[in-house]
């Protein structure tokens, strides 16, 4: 017997649909399903996980404020020493088998799959609806694809990883704190409109 | 409300931070008596002036940073990781 696909943390408040304002230019919403680990180096191991994660995933580990994303993997520096690698949804573990498989004795992994999810944001409105809740400056002069910050928006604590000049936000919270999350989206999008697909 | 410059992210309002008090005190050893202890707790100099504090960026890299800011004016001059050290300039 296997186990039940979980529930997404948003599926009693992430309607389809077109919510808010009309108009022709709203901000999308899409909720990728994502596994996801967290990965630690140990101490003065920095450069043997950096050539291991080349190795095993394809990816430069990416400084800090950055992302580096390779064809079945991305990786988000998160803090120092620290990164967050996320796939699209596999089978329950696989990811965190595989970091901690090809990181052995140099990182300790934690999976986070059930533990944060991810809410993705486009379109022209996605910087002016950001704007009402996040300090940092989204404006290209100072962001950008490939770009992530850790920070917080409506008092939840929130990974931003720019992925596409559209552009496209990618906003993963913790699990438990995504539906006041969305809540706070959903308001700060009703003027401009929102469509969740 | 203070920017503070996270040599990790870079200027963060001081909403993502949490204070974390003087970063000039050390703790005393295992053979420490009870004033030691008493004064590593609760003597601080409470500068008017430079002080050097720690920091930490609770809310983005979760590192604990060295901070110098005076605290009448709450100018912030210097930020360092922890491991790092600052000067504290005369008044
Ligand atoms: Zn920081």
């Amino acid at each position: 017997m296997s186990a039940p696909e979980p529930t997404h943390p948003l599926a009693a408040c992430a309607t389809p649909g077109r919510h808010g304002a009309p108009g022709d230019a709203p901000l999308r919403v899409t909720l990728p399903r994502r596994d996801m680990v967290q990965v630690m180096a140990r101490r003065g191991r920095e450069d043997a996980l950096a050539e291991a994660a080349r190795a095993a995933f394809g990816l430069a580990l990416p400084p800090a404020g950055q992302a580096a994303a390779a064809p079945d993997a991305t990786a988000v520096w998160i803090q120092p020493g620290h990164w967050l690698f996320a796939a699209p949804r596999g089978m329950e573990g696989a990811l965190a088998a595989r970091a901690a498989a090809a990181f052995a004795g140099l990182a300790a992994v934690a999976d986070q799959s059930h533990g944060r999810t991810t809410i993705a944001v486009s379109g022209p409105a996605a910087r002016r609806v950001l704007a009402r809740g996040c300090r940092l400056d989204l404006h290209p002069r100072a962001f950008g694809p490939g770009r992530a910050a850790a920070t917080q928006i409506a008092h939840v604590g929130c990974l931003i990883h720019q992925t596409d000049e559209a552009p496209v936000f990618e906003l993963t919270v913790f699990a438990t704190l995504a539906e006041p999350f969305f809540h706070w989206l959903m308001e700060a999008g009703a003027q401009d409109g929102v469509l969740i697909e | 409300m203070l920017r503070i410059p996270c040599p990790h992210c870079g200027a963060r309002d001081e909403a993502e931070f949490s204070y974390r008090g003087d970063a000039t005190v050390t703790r005393p050893g295992a053979d420490g008596d009870i004033a030691a202890f008493h004064d590593y707790l609760y003597t601080r100099t409470n500068p008017r002036g430079w002080q050097v504090e720690w920091w930490q960026h609770a809310a983005g890299c979760r590192a604990f940073l060295k901070v110098l800011r005076h605290t009448v004016t709450h100018e912030i001059r210097a930020v360092v990781t922890a491991t790092g050290t600052l000067e504290v300039p005369p008044a």
